[in-house]
């Protein structure tokens, strides 16, 4: 075996000396990082550099081209602040929309695995929510919702009076019509997800599962269900992530964080900050914390998925 | 034939490493040629631009709001535009109209950035004299003479060290209407509004009795619980030196100045208690609640004058009573009106061309777009030199006269914009939600300021700077 068999690919540089080898060996491996470059250098700029420039507002106090450096005063401030406090909060009541939702849709793409007439128009009639603008969505909710709005006239006209309230515009009910408002838009788009999930589960599973005295319950509990098991994890990681940092349209659209800073998230606290008043230090100070927030659920939805990789359940 | 072999295959190897060298060496050229070819694009883009900068024409981006005080005015604005840019082929302008919403946090935005408006609009006073303070702004009176500035009015609303930064549109007054056709039907003297407390509460109380919504408002976005601080809190001040320095926490007067904010908010919540205020005020913003009124389902409003003379459109001009709101406090300002320029027009710091922005906004001021500003919207020009006698329109009469009676100020525009909207209009929405209780409302306001004060040290030594010549 001669010497540029060794050199395996290279062998139209085995003629050259031991270094020309050497810068051979080199060339191949760097240049894929030559054609990555670009987009390292772009995710360097638009996630490490605002990541980086984010934590370091958080130590300052002021708006831009007036900071003051305070340490860790934005921190503490922050958790002494009612209205950042009532927003972490709001925040964490919302998470209960996502068992709520991941239930709901489940329920219904199990109900609607099935062919029957005109099951694909009403799929896609349940999907229609998830893709209307928040913000269309939330100014036609804000005209049903609100006080002595569509939604009050028509329980009025139902003899339910006694459930008239002014659903927007009171601090006990804000929450569960924001709430309801996500759980509305977000089904369609669990419904999809689920029925895709369920389509790809093998017929013959479902079958055998029928030949061995399986009936309709058993068959989704036991063979449906798990097997889109991960699709399902999947979804709640994802709702979560949304219902703690993607929800600041329908509370900007809906209420305006009002009434007095009831309904206010912790996205909306940052945009209020941040660019409402300027005050850049302690509107990144929330983004940190949000961002911790949001990476403990990554986190875990990482660390869900290798153990699932791993075939523990 | 080994050897042949073997001189083949050096030859070929040979070839191969002469094939690929000279890829190589295309490659690299190739890329030299790519990355010169750019360097010279990049390169040659400021000396084209210059080149044709001689036949550019000169850009202003005005960001531009008005529409809430004055229905209207933006097809105004639209129209004087392409009036200007007609006569001034060199000049382009761009309008891009604001939100109440978005009014303050665009520019707070664009400010940062130095970006955006080269003209922008701005609540008065404080809103303007802060970013002015922080060097956003550029005076206007370094761009015209006397002569034509000081046919403005009100322009000490925003005049620091003598300098004038910002120009006044418009004059509004703020009125408490009311409709004279549910006044009747509520066994009320029709032509008689509440001057005082006393008067105002036994009118809601009458048109209540009758079925009738007495006031028509909304506060979900914190605007009528604004407003009745800079209507009410002002009448139980004796100068605006007992707000400002209340707001700076000199020595004892914050404490006053919260001990008068809870006496207000404590008024306010009996008209919620009482019912006198329609039951969905915290779920309408403002421009919604005002709805109530042109379409009668509400018998009293406080609003702007633009306002009055576009609902007596619907109403009907006949059943539209207006006069000052009634009287509550006893401070020496409760005498005053609430007459404010509202919105001023200013040139941003960072703007190219601050004398065409200049001209440009002093055009808008000659004697015929002022006419035209009145005749099309209702509006009263911010100009001595508008001929108030050409208003002709009763109504439109009725509140110019009260516009013009004497002192006026607009409290909500000597607060900072951050303590307007963290404080003034949440605390309002405490008392108008019913979730929250006079105590609760000035506790926010403490904190507010006292949080105001620490995340934003530069603007708050700057407003104590200002503060005193307040």
């Amino acid at each position: 075996m001669s010497s540029s068999t060794l050199v395996g690919r290279s062998s139209d540089t085995d003629e050259r000396p031991a270094s020309g080898i050497k810068r051979a060996w080199r060339r191949p491996q760097l240049w894929p990082y030559g054609y990555m470059a670009p987009v390292l250098i772009a995710l360097a700029l638009v996630f490490g550099y605002s990541f980086v420039e984010v934590v370091r507002y958080s130590f300052y106090a002021g708006s831009v081209g007036q900071l003051t450096y305070v340490g860790t005063a934005n921190y503490k401030e922050l958790f002494q602040d009612p209205q950042f406090v009532t927003s972490m909060l709001n925040n964490f009541k919302l998470l209960l929309v996502v068992p709520i939702v991941t239930i709901l849709s489940l329920a219904l793409a199990l109900g609607i695995n099935t062919t029957f007439r005109g099951v694909r128009q009403y799929r896609a009639i349940v999907f229609l929510p998830y893709i209307l603008p928040a913000t269309a969505m939330g100014l036609s909710f804000s005209y049903l919702l609100q006080g002595n709005g569509v939604l009050d006239a028509v329980l009025k006209a139902v003899h339910l009076s006694f459930l008239i309230h002014d659903w927007l515009g009171s601090p006990s009910w804000v929450m569960f019509s924001i709430g309801g408002v996500i759980v509305w838009q977000q089904f369609g788009f669990g419904v999809v997800v689920f029925s895709a999930a369920l389509l790809s589960v093998p017929g013959e599973t479902i079958e055998a599962a029928r030949i061995d005295g399986a009936n309709w319950w058993v068959v989704q509990r036991k063979i449906l269900i798990p097997q889109i098991r991960r699709i399902i994890e999947f979804f709640v990681i994802l709702e979560a992530i949304i219902v703690l940092s993607s929800v600041f349209t329908y509370v900007y659209v809906l209420t305006g964080g009002g009434p007095a800073y009831s309904s206010s998230v912790m996205e909306f606290f940052i945009y209020q900050n941040g660019f409402e008043n300027g005050s850049i230090g302690i509107a990144s100070a929330a983004a940190v914390v949000l961002l911790g927030i949001a990476s403990v659920f990554i986190a875990f939805y990482l660390w869900a998925r290798a153990r699932a990789a791993k075939g523990i359940y | 034939m080994n050897r042949d072999v073997c001189a083949g295959d050096a030859l070929s190897k040979s070839n191969r490493v002469k094939s690929s060298l000279k890829k190589h060496a295309t490659r690299k050229l190739l890329s030299i040629a790519c990355v010169g070819s750019m360097i010279l694009t990049v390169a040659s883009l400021p000396l084209s631009s210059a080149a044709t900068a001689a036949g550019k024409k000169t850009d202003i981006t005005y960001w531009f709001w008005g529409e809430s005080d004055i229905p209207g005015i933006t097809k105004w604005m639209t129209q004087r535009i392409a009036t200007y840019e007609k006569a001034n082929p060199d000049v382009k302008i761009s309008l891009v109209p604001q939100s109440n919403t978005t009014i303050i946090p665009s520019f707070t935005l664009a400010a940062q950035s130095k970006t955006g408006p080269d003209v922008d609009t701005q609540w008065a006073t404080l809103p303007t004299l802060l970013p002015a303070l922080s060097g956003d702004v550029t005076p206007i009176s370094n761009f015209l003479p006397k002569s034509d500035t000081s046919h403005w009015l009100s322009t000490n609303e925003n005049t620091y060290n003598g300098k004038i930064y910002a120009m006044p549109l418009y004059m509004i007054g703020v009125p408490l209407v009311w409709n004279k056709k549910l006044f009747k039907e509520a066994g009320l003297n029709p032509n008689v509004g509440p001057s005082t407390w006393t008067e105002f509460l036994a009118d809601a109380k009458a048109l209540k009795a009758h079925g009738i919504t007495p006031i028509g408002m909304g506060n979900k976005d914190g605007y009528f619980g604004a407003w009745m601080f800079a209507i009410y809190e002002k009448q139980e001040l004796n100068t605006l030196t007992q707000l400002t320095e209340g707001i700076a926490g000199k020595g004892n007067a914050e404490t006053k100045l919260l001990a008068s904010l809870k006496t207000m908010y404590t008024m306010l919540q009996g008209l919620i208690k009482d019912g006198y205020v329609n039951s969905n005020v915290e779920s309408l913003t403002l421009d919604q609640g005002w709805q109530l009124f042109p379409e009668s389902k509400a018998a009293m409003s406080f609003t702007t004058d633009g306002n009055v003379l576009s609902w007596a459109k619907s109403v009907g001009e006949a059943n539209v009573g207006v006069e000052k709101p009634p009287t509550w406090g006893t401070g020496k300002l409760a005498s005053t009106y609430d007459v404010t320029q509202s919105s001023d027009e200013f040139i941003t710091s960072w703007s190219a061309n601050k004398q065409a922005d200049a001209n440009f906004l002093e055009w808008l001021h000659e004697p015929t777009n002022m006419v035209a500003l009145n005749k099309e919207t209702g509006a009263f020009p911010a100009d001595n030199q508008f001929p108030v006698k050409d208003i002709t329109d009763p109504l439109a009469r009725q509140l110019d006269e009260l516009d013009t009676s004497g002192q006026s100020i607009w409290l909500e525009n000597f607060i900072p914009p951050q303590i307007d909207s963290d404080a003034d209009q949440p605390a309002g929405q405490l008392i108008t939600s019913g979730s929250g209780t006079p105590t609760q409302a000035v506790a926010l306001w403490k904190q507010q300021i006292s949080l105001w004060q620490t995340q934003q040290p530069t603007q708050f030594k700057e407003f104590s700077t200002w503060a005193p010549g307040a």
